[in-house]
Parts: C-alpha cells; sequence; structure tokens
C-alpha cells in the first residue's frame, strides 16, 4: 500500500491466458430492448488485484453491463463465474453476495446523516435490545476511513455527507462497501461529476484498492483517466467487446482508434 | 500497531464542543429560550406587583403543563424525523384515553384498561402508515382524516352504547400520586416523567437502530432502501410510536383532572408540530433532536405564560404557533438550498 505504480500490479501475460482464474467472469451475456440490442453476446471478465476500464462510445452497452452485474438488469443470455464457479447475480442481493457492490453518485448515502451512520445504516453492530455499540462503530468507523480514504482527507467520521465534497463522499461509499467484504466494485463515470482535484483522489482510491485486493471497473469516456489507473482495458461498441488488453500491450493512441474507428 | 492507533486517534477527532453546538439542530431554539428565560426573570425582578414570573406557584404551573404537549411532540417529532406527519395524535389524545376511563369504570381491570388505550393507538398508527405507505399518500392528508375521524367517531361510539360523554376517572390508589404529585412540594412529577420519556426518545433516536433508521429513511429514503433498511417498516414502526406518545399525555391529563371526555381538545397536532419545528426539526425529515423538541415544549410554554402574565389576549398564542410553523418552512427551505 505505498506509492501507486500503476503497471505493477498486472503480470505481464496475454489477455487470453491470465495467470490466475478471474475473480469474475461474465461469459456469453446478451440483452436487447426491443429491437435495440445493448449487449451481444459479450464477454468479460475481471482479475484479482486490477483495475478494468470499461470504455467505450455512448451507447456502446457500457451501462447496461454495469446494471447486469449489480443485479438490477437481468440479461437475455449468459452466465457468470466467480473464482471460476457459476454464480446467480440475478437479484442485487445476490450480486452483493457474489462481492459485487456498485458505487453510484447520487443515491449511495443519506446526506443529513453522518458519516459514520451512514456506513453502519442497514448494518448496525447490534448489543443487547437492538442498541447500537457506538464505541465499536465509532472504531471501526475510524479504522476504515484510515485504510481506504486516508488519501480523500475526510477529519471525522461525525461529519455530515452533506458536508462533504463529492470525491469525499464518494470515497466513504466505497469504504462502506469495502468494509462489508466486497471485493468487486463498479464505478459507472465515477468522476464525470468531480473537478480535478477530486479526480485524481478517486483515482488514487481505486488504485489503492486494486492493490490492497479490491478489483475496480472503472468505466469513463475519459480515455486519459483511465489509461493512468487501469491496468486493463475492454472496449465496447454496438454492443460488443471488440477488443481486450493489457495496460503493457497497448498504448493510448491505439485505445483512442480503436474507439474512433467504431 | 499501537502508534497507528493514536495517530488515527488524532486524526479523527470528534468535533469541538464549539462547532457541535453551532451546527446543533437545537443550537437556535436553545438560543431562543435562554433569552427569553433570562428577559421573564429581569421583568419579574423589575416588575415584581405586574409579571409574577417568579412566583413559585407559576413555575410549577408552567412545569405542569409542558409534558401535556411536550409528550406527544415527542411522538410526532420521532414520525417527523423520519419524514412522515401525524395529525391524527390531536383526538388520539383525546380518544384512547376515554376508552381506558370507560373499561375501568365497567370493571376492567386497571392495567388492562390502559393497555386497551395503548391498543387503540398502535391501531391507529398501523391505519395511518398502512393508508399512507400503501397508497403513497401524503401522510399530512392521510392522518387529517384521521384526525377527524376519530375525533367524530368516538362520540358516536359511546352514543351507540348509550355512554357518558364525561367520566370520572379515579385510578387505583398511588397512581395519580405518582404521575401527578408535587416532588419537593414544587417540581410537578408530569415534569420528571416528561423528561424520563425524553431520554427514552433519545436513547431510541441516537442509540438504537431503529433511530438510525428513522433519520434515514426520512433524510432520503431512496438511499435507505439502497443501504438495505426497509423504509416501509421504518416509518411504520415511526407511526405507531406517534399514536402511542399522544395516548400516554391523554392518560396523564386524565389523571391529573380526574375526568375523561370525548369533547375535542382543539389544535393539539399543530401546537405539537409547531414544538418540532420551533425545537429545529426538518419539515422534510431526517433532521432533528429530542433536545430540541423538549426546548421547542419549553418556548411554547413559556411563551403562553407570559401571554397570561402580561394579561395579553389568548389568541397571541395561536398568533405565535402560526408564526413559528410559517418561519420554521422558510428557514427550512434555506437550509435545503444551502446544501
Ligand atoms: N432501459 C432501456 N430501454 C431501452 N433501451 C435502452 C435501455 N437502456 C439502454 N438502452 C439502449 O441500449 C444501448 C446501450 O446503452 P448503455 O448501456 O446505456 O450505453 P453506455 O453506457 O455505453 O453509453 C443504447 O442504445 C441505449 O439506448
Ligand atoms: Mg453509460
Amino acid at each position: 500500500m505505498t506509492a501507486a505504480t500503476t503497471t505493477a500490479a498486472a503480470p505481464a501475460t496475454t489477455a487470453t491466458a491470465p495467470a490466475r482464474t478471474p475473480l469474475f467472469e461474465a461469459r456469453g451475456i446478451s440483452k436487447a430492448y426491443g429491437h435495440v440490442n445493448a449487449l451481444m453476446n459479450v464477454d468479460f471478465e475481471v482479475r484479482h488485484n486490477e483495475v478494468v476500464g470499461l470504455l467505450g462510445d455512448n451507447g456502446a452497452g457500457k451501462s447496461t453491463l454495469i446494471k447486469i452485474l449489480s443485479g438490477v438488469v437481468i440479461p437475455d443470455r449468459g452466465s457468470f463465474f466467480r473464482n471460476g464457479q457459476p454464480v446467480d447475480i440475478s437479484s442485487r442481493r445476490k450480486s452483493e453476495q457474489a462481492g459485487i457492490q456498485t458505487i453510484y453518485q447520487d443515491i449511495a448515502l443519506v446526506r443529513s446523516m453522518s458519516i459514520m451512520r451512514n456506513i453502519y445504516a442497514g448494518r448496525e453492530p447490534l448489543g443487547p435490545l437492538g442498541f447500537m455499540k457506538m464505541g465499536e462503530m465509532r472504531r471501526t468507523a475510524v479504522e476504515i476511513l484510515d485504510k481506504y480514504v486516508r488519501i480523500a482527507g475526510i477529519t471525522s467520521p461525525d461529519l455530515l455527507v452533506e458536508e462533504l465534497s463529492g470525491g469525499q463522499a464518494q470515497a466513504v461509499a466505497i469504504a462502506r462497501a469495502v468494509h462489508f467484504k466486497r471485493d468487486i466494485l463498479l464505478l459507472d463515470e465515477p468522476t464525470s461529476a468531480l473537478s480535478v482535484r477530486e479526480t485524481e483522489k478517486v483515482l488514487a482510491i481505486m488504485r489503492e484498492l486494486a492493490e490492497s485486493g479490491v478489483s475496480c471497473v472503472f468505466v469513463t469516456h475519459n480515455l486519459y483517466h483511465a489509461f493512468r489507473v487501469c491496468d486493463r482495458f475492454t472496449i465496447m461498441a454496438h454492443g460488443q467487446n471488440v477488443k481486450t488488453a493489457l495496460k503493457a500491450d497497448t498504448s493510448l493512441n491505439e485505445l483512442t482508434d480503436i474507439i474512433m474507428s467504431h | 500497531m499501537v502508534a497507528s492507533a493514536v495517530d488515527s486517534a488524532l486524526r479523527y477527532r470528534r468535533a469541538s464542543w464549539q462547532s457541535r453546538v453551532r451546527s446543533h439542530p437545537a443550537g437556535p431554539v436553545t438560543i431562543l429560550f435562554v433569552v427569553m428565560l433570562a428577559g421573564c426573570i429581569v421583568a419579574s425582578l423589575l416588575l415584581p406587583e405586574q409579571f409574577r414570573f417568579l412566583l413559585p406557584g407559576n413555575l410549577s404551573l408552567v412545569l405542569r403543563q409542558i409534558p401535556n404537549l411536550g409528550l406527544v411532540a415527542l411522538g410526532v417529532g420521532i414520525l417527523m424525523i423520519a419524514g412522515e406527519f401525524d395529525l391524527s395524535v390531536g383526538s388520539v389524545f383525546v380518544a384512547a384515553p376515554f376508552a381506558t376511563a370507560v373499561a375501568y369504570d365497567a370493571g376492567v381491570p386497571f392495567a388492562l384498561a390502559v393497555l386497551i388505550a395503548i391498543a387503540i393507538a398502535v391501531v391507529i398508527g398501523l391505519i395511518n402508515a398502512g393508508i399512507t405507505l400503501g397508497f403513497r399518500i401524503p401522510s399530512f392528508i392521510t392522518t387529517l382524516g384521521m384526525l377527524f375521524i376519530v375525533r367524530t367517531a368516538a362520540p358516536y361510539i359511546v352514543d351507540l352504547y348509550g355512554g357518558r360523554k364525561s367520566l370520572p376517572f379515579r385510578p387505583p390508589e398511588g397512581f395519580k400520586e405518582v404521575l401527578t404529585v408535587d416532588v419537593f412540594g414544587f417540581l410537578p412529577a408530569q415534569f420528571i416523567w416528561f423528561l424520563l420519556f425524553a431520554v427514552l426518545a433519545y436513547l431510541l433516536l441516537n442509540r438504537h437502530f431503529l433511530g438510525n433508521h428513522f433519520f434515514a429513511a426520512g433524510g432520503d429514503p431512496k438511499a435507505a432502501q439502497f443501504a438495505g433498511i426497509n423504509v416501509n417498516r421504518t416509518k411504520t414502526v415511526a407511526f405507531v410510536l406517534s399514536s402511542v406518545f399522544a395516548t400516554i399525555s391523554g392518560i396523564f391529563t386524565i389523571t391529573r383532572v380526574a375526568v375523561a371526555q370525548t369533547n375535542p381538545q382543539l389544535f393539539i397536532e399543530l401546537y405539537a408540530v409547531a414544538i418540532c419545528v420551533i425545537g429545529g426539526l426538518s419539515l422534510f425529515g431526517g433532521r432533528g433532536s429530542v433536545l430540541g423538541i423538549v426546548i421547542g415544549a419549553c418556548v411554547l410554554q413559556l411563551v403562553q405564560d407570559i401571554i397570561l402574565l402580561a394579561q395579553l389576549p389568548g389568541f397571541y398564542l395561536d398568533m405565535f404557533v402560526g408564526l413559528m410553523i410559517v418561519a420554521g418552512v422558510v428557514i427550512n427551505q434555506a437550509i435545503k438550498r444551502k446544501y
């Protein structure tokens, strides 16, 4: 967990022969909305300890894939594997049980509540009679803020979420997900509403997460952001996976060309 | 390990008490209360004959009155924090305790008679919740309807069975004393009970998981649902609590005056809402504190006392309540804009 080096995480093997069984795999995913084929026979994998960039132009099908992975959209066809074992992710709850958590920009946290209360909303550690273990909540809140969002510059778990910046709020949502044992985070355009400085924080957090064993799927338009933080890229166009490449095997120019040519 | 624990303890200090007072939702009302109280004391010292605020009789009258609306406001406030309104408390406050008096008068054991009132409160709370949440109707409307239904149904049912609309209420030996005796000759037991219930409400809101869910469901139902909280169930519990607190207040009242009747007691529900608004609770849910409700109740009673002592017309109180509710909405909107 030292300074993030963007090349260290992924071993230099070819994209088709990973060193380990992927953490998560989606195979042959198809989804149509009426006549629109949002996804056609898409394969997608998330490896251990990586940030994988999910790239592509508007309408390519990225958000549809993310919604399927988070269990809120059911695909017409396709199967899913976690560490090589088939898993069911046909509801949000099941997807979360498979270790997947989507970080939404707007609905993740209750703005009028403190960070600490948000972290535990719905999963309070309980003592006798349903009273919350406040000491334990505070201790762990401090611990996870320290561990995952130190970068974001939050000064107290008692701050209200509405007192935080957009990037800090996302950092808290991420910390909550990680604390509750999610090891695959889906971030759909997490930086689109953030300032430059805030974007830097979120990128740095993704890097730290990958290093500490939480893989991130980073959906973005911004190839510069993607290229700085991702270990691997999957490019989608017209509902298909048109290219998957390790960072070492590609370049910003090549990625741009592929997206432009579809 | 130890070093890093110390490190993080330093990094994540609890907010300083000054900043906590400043940002506390009950901050403004506390200042208002202190200023008003100081003003009353000064006026009473300067004009002891005209403004008899400091007479022990007046002080214990004020303390005796605060719990009536204060207890109702505790329930209404918890529900408001959970994001809903309850206007039916005005008639529940009357009808449920009346049922206790009728049952006890008819020979039902006292404890059971009290339980009947609580049961009625629970049922009314459940109906309020069921209709509001089931049909997605603003609770303002549902409970306004319930206010009138209960208010008119109670005397109607009494009529139907040829009962009296006003009954003496003489609970068993000791009950009245425990509820209403003056401790040390001047501190009404009701006030102590009110503080005890306030402490319970505080523990519920701030230390119990239900409180966490109330704040979440009222602050942002979507985010609460997303975090895995059952928003409808949470709000249902709050509806029931609101009804029950109103009933408890009503039982205190019939015990103190020793008579239960079905005559409507007007505006209780609005006074309760006003107390909450004065106390800094958000009309949109998710924000507020028990301290605010308690001090809000004190402020309202203080205003009433000032009006009495200064021999101003009684409708000044209603005017004050009206002003406070409108001011509350304006301030709420201002806070909303800020974030
Ligand atoms: N709920 C929906 N109903 C109908 N069409 C949809 C729906 N969601 C997405 N689509 C269509 O599916 C295609 C892929 O969309 P999306 O996954 O949002 O792309 P991206 O996130 O890459 O911009 C688009 O043509 C879009 O119009
Ligand atoms: Mg999209």
